[in-house]
């Protein structure tokens, strides 16, 4: 086998984002661009699944990286149809974009190495602030700015993060062999520091999610979508990667530091959420709040120790795979309902009353929310019922408690949401697009199916145990 | 798996309901009482000769790895209030008026599905599932039909349930993640997780037994957690109350007697007195606060919440029971439980729609806007005497049977302590037959006008819960003898 059949799905996505950028200039319609798109990350998702599970230059192919490339190039198609309504002429530079991240993406879900990771970070996070600036708005610019300045600071961190890591371990391969000897403790200590606040920012936990809040709020809905779900499940990944694996023989800072920003995180945005009065914002501030679910995953590991074979581990990375790929839908269909809406200050006046108007998109929008919120028949209770289980199984009790009474406590906003969506007269004006009413309704309808889908948890089981590389 | 199957067909008749358009009332008055017919059919078939445990278990494999089953199976306290959701069910659909629209019909059949699904349902996964699906088409009734504050009442409704059942959420994955080193497998299987309670290390069990005592008591609801029900009771449109009251009202019931209770070597004794405590407490608090209402509505559910307050008494004090030799007083203590479960559910049910039918006919459901309708309507005033002397439990109707029982069990309980339970009982008796005298007898309140009595179909309605409530007065064996086997079965008595 040649090493290069396992560069095929990035050599493909490279390819095309360069052709997509040639095809754009004779051809102005951003349909065309659309539908390539569309097909070309279609492709790559059957070309990682025809990848053969070997190891080269960095990158290695299982199970886990398949799983997590397949999830994030799915953010990326559920975005890329919707969003070619809002494009208009020079629509070629935003595909390209989208393309080259989610070539990135694959790439960080591919490596088990500290420096390729890095570098596809990094450039996932250049194409995500060409998109965000789309739009050409004052306040999509206001929010691009803010993104891109907190953005670099993060990579600042990160650089400084890899460079302690490397200093003391002597090696940028994250592995649980790496080990760490008691005099580069501190090193360490501080290379976990660099790398929590650096990626910390991508992953929008507390106390680095305020350009979040701005970003998804100022950006456009699609644009929002993908921000608040690619890049922060592929910050995720890295998270895990990084802090499971690389960091595997020295836990104990990792486990309280995680301890501390999840219930931070969660409590916090929780309770901020509750008092917002725009529903992208209090949307942003849920999406917090659900990366303070997303990383119990890292304290409960930690916590129990990753080599340990407990099924708490199993679960635990199990059910942050699930609530990934939940997460894409309930998230992203969440944001997309938005472009119901026809003015950029989606106030809860402004969404009063869709039910009355397009009952099916509220119904569904609904859905996603109730999801959101975790209540069952719909995948985020799935995801929440096992990573609550695993915590609890991992012997963190009290933080079952605190995650799962943010959890109850976060039915409010979501059933506030509701109740101006079914039971207030309708206000302003709604979109008749059938495209934005069709994507709340897959989007709702696949949340349920999830929900449903018992057996994909076993088999995320299965695969949770190649974390390792 | 006759059981599975009615489950099934219930999800198909929920779904379908919501496309029915003009016709929703009637499919749905067919379809649930199909499901009715097949409740019935199905314990002919299976209970006629029950000698206790479970029946008609099936369960389907969905990963035998992590122990994901969809189990299934019937005793006889999960049949008799399955008979009672197809009742009650029934019933608020048929008083529902048409103008509610077919989603409140398809809301009224989801929760019917909810009640069944978490009824038969054997392992703690869909038992959960189904638990919190019932909250979700109750919180859309009261929040899109509702009165009177209706917006923060249903939150309250949906938020302040909700964080009961996380509370049993959480004792379920401890139970799980105990089930390895107790079982040899990981399970969800309810009888199984159940029968590891007593092994649990102390602090796990503290934690699993108030996680599941919390849910349950706050569904029941048990003072001093029962804030969410007077203003759920009142502020839902009759139909939904008449679920609320009738059917939903069993669940904590069901959650202490049909899961609770098969550890029930594992409670503590202390616990086991706080119960009693907060059951006797229960019947004499919310009596006394019934009593301080002046609104029909408002103080039923009250009467409601107060009647619950026997179905804890009877569980705790049964239990301190099973430890003597005097079998026959713990069993008579339990079913007296259960069936108090059943009685107070079909009673509510009848006080709810009668109530219904006086608000609507006479625009007012306050005691004093109310005055000598038995004038006008005699018909609806005398259904409304029947349920209210049924309520307060006189002999000849359901309500007696179960309270008797439980007074009669509790007494080797707790001893001259049941001067409380009687004085609660004395208070219940005064404030109903005080509000009968007031607004359905007495001089007429000449300002309501003319006052329509119940039509044929209305009368149809509650003559046949008169009947059913009559019935099982008189005949408590009808479901009586299957509570007592199921009750022993759960003891482990040899009789």
């Amino acid at each position: 086998m040649n090493a290069i059949d396992l560069f095929y799905p990035e050599i493909f996505l490279a390819i095309m984002g360069f052709v997509v950028l040639a095809v754009g200039i004779p051809i102005r319609k951003s349909n065309v661009n659309a539908g390539i798109t569309f097909a070309t990350l279609l492709v790559a998702i059957i070309i990682i699944l025809f990848t053969p599970y070997s190891s080269a230059y960095g990158i290695t192919m299982n199970k886990f990286s398949e799983y997590f490339a397949i999830v994030l190039l799915i953010s990326a198609l559920f975005i890329s149809l919707p969003v070619a309504k809002y494009l208009g002429k020079r629509s070629e530079i935003f595909y390209s974009a989208l393309i080259f991240s989610s070539l990135g993406m694959i790439l960080v879900a591919a490596t088990w190495n500290l420096i390729i990771a890095f570098v596809a970070f990094e450039s996932v996070s250049i194409m995500t602030y060409v998109m965000s600036a789309y739009g050409g708005k004052q306040r999509n610019l206001e929010a691009t700015v803010k993104y891109f300045f907190t953005g670099t600071i993060a990579t600042t961190f990160i650089i400084l993060g890899v460079a302690f890591y490397f200093f003391s371990v002597h090696t940028f391969v994250l592995s649980t062999n790496n080990i760490i000897s008691i005099a580069t403790r501190p090193s360490m200590l501080l290379a976990l520091l660099f790398l929590l606040i650096g990626f910390g920012f991508k992953l929008a936990i507390f106390p680095m999610h305020q350009w979040a809040i701005d970003a998804y709020d100022g950006t456009e809905n699609d644009v929002s979508a993908f921000l608040s779900t690619g890049t922060k499940i592929m910050a995720f990944v890295i998270v895990l990667k990084i802090f499971l694996v690389g960091f595997s023989a020295y836990t104990a800072p990792v486990y309280y530091f995680f301890v501390v920003l999840s219930v931070l995180t969660m409590t916090y945005a929780n309770v901020a959420a509750l008092s917002q009065n725009n529903v992208k914002r209090l949307l942003a501030y849920s999406s917090v709040a659900q990366a303070g679910y997303l990383i119990l995953v890292l304290a409960v590991v930690s916590y129990v120790g990753i080599g340990s074979g407990s099924k708490a581990v199993d679960l635990a990375i199990a059910s942050g795979m699930f609530y990934s790929l939940v997460y894409i839908f309930m998230k992203g269909g969440s944001f997309l309902a938005m472009n119901m809406v026809k003015q950029d200050n989606v106030t809860f006046d402004a969404i009063a009353g869709l039910g009355k108007k397009s009952p099916y998109v509220a119904a569904s929008f609904s859905i996603l929310l109730l999801s959101l919120a975790g209540i069952p028949l719909t995948g985020g209770f799935l995801a929440k019922y096992f990573l609550f289980l695993s915590v609890i199984d991992g012997g963190l009790w009290w933080l079952a408690v605190i995650a799962i009474l943010n959890s109850a406590i976060s039915v409010f906003y979501y059933m506030k949401v509701m109740r101006y969506l079914f039971w207030e007269d309708p206000k302003g004006e709604f979109s008749t697009d059938i495209g934005n009413k069709a994507m709340v309704i897959i989007s709702a309808a696949l949340v349920v199916l999830l929900g449903l889908l018992y057996v994909i948890f076993p088999m995320l089981i299965n695969i949770s145990s190649q974390i390792v590389g | 798996m006759l059981a599975f199957d009615i489950l099934i067909i219930s999800i198909v008749f929920g779904i379908a309901t919501f496309f029915t358009g003009r016709y929703a009332k009637e499919v749905a008055s067919i379809l649930s009482g199909v499901l009715l017919i097949l409740i019935a059919a199905f314990s002919i078939l299976r209970f006629s000769s029950y000698t206790g445990g479970f029946v008609s278990s099936y369960s389907i494999t969905i990963s035998s790895s992590i122990g994901l089953y969809f189990s299934v199976g019937v005793s006889g306290l999960t049949d008799a209030l399955l008979i009672l959701t197809g009742i009650v069910m029934l019933v608020s659909i048929l008083i529902t008026g048409r103008e509610y629209g077919s989603a409140f019909f398809g809301l009224e059949m989801l929760v019917e599905v909810g009640l069944i699904g978490l009824l038969i349902s054997r392992d703690f996964l869909f038992f959960y599932i189904f638990w919190e699906l019932v909250l979700v088409p109750v919180y859309f009734m009261i929040g899109r039909y509702g009165r009177d504050n209706k917006d923060s009442i249903s939150l309250k409704f949906f938020v302040y349930t909700h964080i009961g059942s996380v509370f049993i959420l959480l004792s379920i994955f401890t139970l799980y993640s105990y089930s390895f080193t107790y079982l040899g497998s990981y399970t969800f299987e309810i009888g199984p997780l159940m029968s590891i309670v007593h092994l649990l290390p102390p602090f796990e069990l503290g934690f699993v037994l108030f996680g599941f005592l919390f849910g349950f008591l706050v569904k029941m609801p048990s003072f001093p957690i029962h804030s969410w029900l007077p203003d759920s009771y009142y502020s839902a449109p009759y139909p939904a109350t008449v679920i609320l009251a009738g059917a939903i009202s069993m669940m904590g019931g069901y959650g202490l007697f049909g899961i609770l209770m098969e550890a029930y070597t594992a409670i503590p004794l202390w616990v086991l007195y706080f119960l009693i405590a907060l059951g006797i407490i229960s019947i004499i608090y919310f009596a006394l606060t019934a009593m301080f209402q002046r609104n029909i509505k408002k103080m039923m559910a009250f009467a409601s919440a107060s009647a619950m307050g026997f179905v804890t008494l009877s569980f705790a004090a049964s239990i301190i029971e099973s430890t003597g030799s005097e079998y026959s007083v713990k069993l008579i203590e339990a079913s007296g439980g259960m069936f108090q479960i059943v009685a107070h559910g079909l009673i509510m049910a009848l006080v709810f729609s009668a109530l219904y039918y006086i608000s609507r006919n006479a625009r007012t459901d306050s005691v004093y806007g109310l005055g000598g309708i038995y004038r006008e309507a005699p018909m609806l005033a005398s259904f409304s005497l029947i349920g209210f002397l049924a309520s307060l439990g006189l002999p000849g109707f359901a309500g007696f049977i179960g309270e008797f029982s439980i007074v009669v069990g509790v007494f080797q309980a707790i001893s001259w302590y049941i001067f409380f339970v009687i004085f609660g009982m004395i208070i219940t008796a005064s404030y109903h037959i005080w509000t009968a005298q007031r607004s359905l007898y007495g001089p007429y309140n000449e300002n309501l006008g003319f006052i329509r009595d119940v039509r044929a179909g209305e009368f149809l309605i509650l003559i046949f819960l008169v009947l059913v409530i009559f019935l099982l007065g008189i005949y408590p064996n009808l479901i009586f003898h299957n509570l007592v086997n199921y009750t022993s079965n759960v003891f482990k008595v040899v009789s």
